[in-house]
């Protein structure tokens, strides 16, 4: 059973090809995860791994596999905890959305 | 070195669970070595924090393109080259294609 990434010869459609700019938020989630491969925190062959294991998968868009593929090896490795991510996470939205 | 160019191989039809390497449309379809890559850690275990170690050695292998789809409509010697790791692959006896 190919794995959801594993698509080469399979018939999916027409293909997407929309471009849209580059968001802020892509930028970062390329940034950290470049900075956790040079802290020697992750591997570019972690990442694929858990990238392809993600149950949502066909529902994020490519950056968005990068950010939750990244949490799900952060939360593996014990560095971080689902929730000190999402805490954060609502704490910077809040900051971001100025109602704080 | 199991494996030389020229030598006809057939890639395993393994169904390993994980991380791997090999695209499913390969499984269990012949080729031919065309060169001999090196010697790499195993990304496959590589991908759960191992040391992938002992290194692999890696093949770059092509296949008939009329092998790997019933539906081509390319060139009859179309070939596609793939990198494929050694334990991915057993000895064919079929004629070197």
């Amino acid at each position: 059973m190919a794995g959801v990434h594993d698509l080469g010869g399979s018939s999916g459609g027409p293909i997407d090809r929309s471009q849209h700019e580059t968001e802020d938020w892509e930028r970062l989630a390329d940034a950290i995860t470049i900075a956790l491969d040079k802290k020697g925190i992750k591997t570019t062959d972690q990442h694929r791994r858990a990238l392809e294991s993600l149950d949502n998968y066909r529902e994020l868009a490519y950056y968005e596999r990068w950010v939750a593929a990244t949490e799900k090896l952060l939360v593996e490795k014990g560095i971080l905890t689902s929730k000190e991510i999402d805490q954060r996470s609502a704490e910077v939205a809040r900051r971001w959305s100025g109602t704080r | 070195m199991t494996f030389e160019p020229g030598n006809r191989v057939r890639v395993r039809a393994s169904e390993k669970p994980g991380h791997v390497r090999t695209p499913e449309y390969l499984r269990g379809k012949t080729g031919r070595v065309e060169s001999v890559l090196g010697e790499f850690p195993n990304p496959e275990d590589l991908a759960y924090g191992l040391s992938g170690r002992p290194e692999r050695l890696l093949y770059k292998v092509s296949f008939r393109q009329t092998d790997l789809w019933n539906d081509y409509e390319g060139p009859g010697d179309d070939r596609l080259y793939a990198d494929v790791y050694e334990h991915w692959l057993e000895p064919d006896e079929g004629e070197t294609t």
